[in-house]
């Protein structure tokens, strides 16, 4: 087992994980609760990282984080071929899922019960945290997983903007793909089953959150097939 | 009266609807009633700043809350320093919280909300179920705890929207006279939307009736209904015949009641005597009678001598309105067409009614004492043939 990629993995995980949380809170709130000029159009865009390949996502990856792209020129950050970056493509792939399931999940949510919170003297921020969020918190929690199983398992974007330089941005799936190309298959077939264990545990977890009241769930049925995607 | 304390005059346009509607109300029981989709939710939701008008102004005590399109500043106070509880139809507990957390809601930044919100569901009667989610509560409860819940933050105004009507009628009767001490006790300005006349009259002391955006008429509720000040109030109001009555006596057989010097019997029921009460009858259920025929036992009480003023038919269906000799009172009756074909009864010409004593009603105390009650009434398609 190579203890490098696993580590990786989690800390690439996490990190995207985390963007994950804030931004696909963020949009799916913003697509739940406001209609604006063009949303139909931010809406399909969001959800492109579902179907394009992953080299197209890369290229974009590579044009935003590269020489001349807003992180490089703006921000100083030298982000091409370090795990940051796998981080970035990991939560670009991962995001629509949770985009998807935390909008359908606060658009569940009844807006009656907010107005009564706001009549009780509450801001808009604490209607969010207070009635909004822990309504919605299955959906939330459900799209978080998915996006995180989705990040964890993202190989193809990865390799174009992190590269697969081992102990440095090689994740567990471009740690199996280099396995099975040097014809360690005992080393992959490990790889391989844990990544097997570790999406079917974060499916069935998926699964047990969205059971008991079903409260602010969409069809995640369809989502988890299109997370087995790219 | 006082200088009114609430002062709404807002208008709004929605899709094929326009509301323009003015009210001024006091530390009182307003009912705003009206027919479904006549504006009455979306008349509340402005006042409790849920909604934006379009134009108007709204003051509660001197303070003013929203004004635009007016000459001044405009104004819009939000929902939350309004400080108004609002009681919402379907109750709108938070689902995820215990009924104590729900009704500390607004405390959460006190040390001592816990307390204070135990307080509240003890005025309730409900501090036995503190822990119980919203779920597990029935819907007497549930609204119990969302009226413990708005009044936790002192609010001035109570908004209560069809608060009562998923319940059955005795724990509507219970919370409905709950209502009426609350408001008493704490000097409320409380605004209760509904479309059922049974609420109106165990709750209200003044009625404002909504029909399409507009409020047609306020005033106590009985005057709304004795003289509605037009004809679309009286087809909003879908009564005729209603009359205030002083109990004069009860026996096993019949409450006896004093119409203004005409005595009328109904059918008994737990009546105070010397109490004035509400009572009604059906314009199907005031029978006329042949001066030339035995007249039947289900017509045998309640008759009364009068002159037809009006004779109006329509759809197969014939209107009169008939006033009485004994107190200057008029009834309307309604029958098919054919009935007393070789009665001419035209205007001028004078009839002998029978107001029949099972269809007499006494819908509520004033005092509310006694829940508002209907008798058991025939349906009025049944034809009375004795009486014809």
């Amino acid at each position: 087992m190579s203890w490098h990629a696993v580590l990786l993995s989690v800390q690439v995980t996490a990190v995207a994980s985390c963007i994950i949380l804030v931004c696909g809170l963020g949009l799916g709130l913003l697509l739940a609760r406001t209609s604006f000029w063009g949303k139909s159009v931010v809406e399909t865009a969001a959800n492109l990282p579902l179907v394009l390949p992953p080299s197209v996502v890369g290229y974009y990856l590579l044009l935003l984080l590269g020489r001349g792209g807003p992180f490089y020129e703006w921000l100083g950050l030298r982000l091409l071929f370090t795990w940051p970056a796998a981080a970035l493509a990991s939560a670009v792939v991962g995001l629509p899922l949770m985009i998807q399931a935390s909008r359908a999940a606060l658009a569940s949510v009844d807006p009656t019960l907010e107005q009564a919170a706001r009549t009780l003297g509450s801001t808009e921020t604490e209607v969010l945290w207070r009635v909004t969020f822990p309504l919605a918190r299955r959906g939330i929690l459900a799209g978080l997983l998915l996006g995180a199983a989705r990040a964890l398992g993202e190989f193809g974007a990865t390799l174009m903007v992190a590269g697969d330089i081992p102990g440095r941005t090689q994740t567990l799936p471009l740690a199996i793909y280099d396995a099975i190309q040097n014809r360690q298959y005992d080393l992959a077939s490990q790889m391989v089953l844990l990544m097997t264990g570790l999406a079917f545990f974060t499916l069935w977890a998926v699964r047990r959150i969205e059971q008991p009241r079903g409260r602010g769930t969409a069809n995640h049925g369809e989502i988890a097939l299109l997370a087995r995607r790219g | 009266m006082a200088e009114p304390r609430l002062l709404v005059n807002v208008e709004k346009r929605l899709a094929g609807f326009h509301l323009q509607a003015r009210l001024m109300v006091e530390a009182e029981i307003l009912v705003l009633f009206g027919p479904s989709g006549a504006g009455k939710t979306t008349l509340l939701n402005a006042v409790a700043g849920l909604t934006t008008p379009d134009s108007g102004e709204i003051a509660l005590d001197g303070a003013l809350l929203f004004r635009k399109g007016y000459p001044g500043r405009s104004v819009s106070v939000p929902a939350r320093k309004r400080g108004m509880g609002y009681v919402f139809q379907a109750h709108a507990l938070f689902p995820h919280m215990t009924a104590l957390e729900n009704v500390g809601y607004a405390l959460w930044r006190e040390a001592d909300w816990r307390q204070r919100a135990l307080a509240l569901l003890e005025r309730v009667d409900l501090a036995h179920l503190t822990d119980r989610y919203p779920d597990e509560l029935s819907g007497g409860q549930q609204q119990r705890v969302a009226i413990a819940r708005a009044l936790a933050t002192n609010p001035k105004v109570l908004l209560l929207d069809e608060p009562f009507s998923a319940l059955d009628s005795a724990v509507r009767e219970r919370l409905q006279n709950d209502l009426r001490a609350i408001q008493i006790e704490l000097g409320l300005i409380v605004l209760y939307v509904t479309h059922r006349l049974e609420d109106a009259f165990a709750l209200g002391q003044r009625l404002a009736v909504i029909r399409e955006g507009c409020v047609e008429q306020v005033g106590p509720i009985e005057e709304v209904f004795r003289r509605p000040a037009s004809a679309r109030v009286a087809e909003v109001m879908g009564v005729r015949n209603l009359f205030r009555v002083r109990v004069a006596d009860v026996t096993p057989a019949a409450a006896v009641l004093d119409w203004e010097g005409l005595r009328l019997e109904a059918p008994a029921e737990a009546l105070v005597p010397g109490t004035e009460v509400i009572a009604y009858i059906q314009p199907e259920d005031i029978k006329v009678l042949y001066p030339d025929r035995p007249v039947g036992s289900a017509v045998q009480a309640n008759q009364v001598d009068g002159v037809v003023i009006a004779s109006q038919a329509n759809a197969g269906a014939r209107t009169l309105r008939v006033e009485l000799l004994a107190n200057g009172q008029i009834v309307e009756l309604r029958f098919p067409s054919y009935s007393y074909a070789p009665l001419g009864l035209l205007p001028g010409e004078r009839v002998r009614l029978s107001l029949r004593k099972a269809a007499l009603a006494v819908l509520s105390s004033d005092e509310g004492a006694h829940a508002p009650t209907k008798t058991d009434r025939r349906s009025p398609t049944s034809v009375d043939s004795r009486g014809i």
